[in-house]
């Protein structure tokens, strides 16, 4: 059933390419990978003439206190979903099983 | 592709918001017409949701020395169709304004035009354009998850290009500016998207096919043909 693997193989090229580039641009000098999120925020503050600092949340909203904090809630986020996926995915594989044993 | 809280104008926050209500709510009306239908749906939808999630709490690096995240709604655009997108788009989007300070409620419409409707919109209008021809189910994976990632960020782009036009250039030169920002950057990561999906959306149709049979997604001589004949590689376009 699972003997074709050319999509694994190209799949495991393309990250093995992403992370070769990784290592290329992280060795020159003036990267500093902050998120764009950042960058665009940045744009904007250059193309308004305004500081950064002066936009104000229009809502207020909580912000987590420090990196840590933040780390924990990303992680969290993608524990959410990596659980449901290997539920649902064992799900099928058992409903499977099943299905052609019996 | 978070615009952040406080960095749009409240005309555009509002703009944003009023396109975006209406796919919510009849995202809302659909999922649960579909769900009342037939609750084998639930597993996929979950699988559909948990990538939005896994894919988009991934801050990856990238070529222009910034780090962004991949969108993951391609895959479910092709099985729930875009108004279900947008509910879970939208669910990721608040959990992230409300837990992560990663855009905020204000600019949560635009960041939903953007990641949760109109990325996968045009990613569906590919998968439309795909699904009828003899074109491999997997490179139609890969083009639609790929699309529906760099579309997101070219929106972003505009969406911060008509607030702020620059003062030499206008409207245009903002978003030239922008697009190098967002959209840029994204390329690397939507093509690693685009592969990640396929492969996911190979071990769906390896246990469930009928699955994405009922749902209309491909047909089943589609589904056999790209697990029997076994031609699964999709070439690396965008």
């Amino acid at each position: 059933m699972f003997e074709n693997r050319k999509l694994e193989i190209l799949t495991l090229i393309g990250l093995f390419a992403f992370v070769v580039l990784f290592i290329i641009v992280s060795g020159q000098s003036g990267h500093e990978f902050a998120g764009s999120d950042d960058v665009g925020s940045e744009k904007i503050a250059e193309l308004t003439g305004k500081p950064v600092d002066s936009f104000t949340p229009v809502i207020p909203q909580y912000e987590p206190p420090s990196g840590e904090i933040e780390s924990t809630l990303f992680a969290l986020q993608a524990t959410f979903g990596g659980v449901i996926v290997g539920l649902v995915i064992g799900y099928w594989y058992g409903q499977k099983r099943r299905s052609t044993t019996a | 592709m978070h615009i952040m809280e406080g960095f749009l104008p409240w005309q555009w926050c509002l703009v944003w918001w009023l396109i975006a209500i209406p796919f919510l709510v009849l995202g809302v009306i659909e999922l649960r017409s579909l769900l009342r239908k037939d609750r084998e749906y639930l597993p996929l939808l979950g699988v559909c949701g948990a990538f939005i999630f896994i894919l988009s709490a991934l801050k990856l690096p990238s070529v222009t020395g910034s780090c962004s995240h991949p969108t993951g709604t391609g895959l479910s655009v092709m099985c729930f169709k875009p108004y279900i997108t947008a509910v879970i788009g939208f669910v990721v989007l608040l959990f992230q304004a409300l837990l992560l300070a990663h855009g905020g409620l204000s600019t949560l419409g635009a960041n939903m035009v953007s990641m949760a409707i109109g990325g996968p919109l045009v990613g569906y209008a590919v998968y439309r354009l795909l699904k009828n021809t003899s074109v491999n189910i997997f490179v139609t994976v890969f083009c639609v998850a790929a699309v529906a990632d760099i579309v997101t960020y070219i929106i972003t782009s505009f969406e911060l290009a008509v607030a702020y036009p620059a003062a030499v250039g206008g409207i245009a030169a903002s978003f030239a500016a922008f697009f190098v920002i967002f959209a840029i950057t994204q390329i690397p990561l939507s093509i690693l998207e685009g592969l990640v999906l396929a492969l996911v959306f190979k071990y769906i149709i390896q246990l469930k096919p009928d699955l994405i049979e009922k749902l209309g997604v491909f047909s089943k001589q589609q589904i056999d043909a790209a697990l029997g004949i076994k031609t699964g590689v999709p070439e690396q376009k965008v």
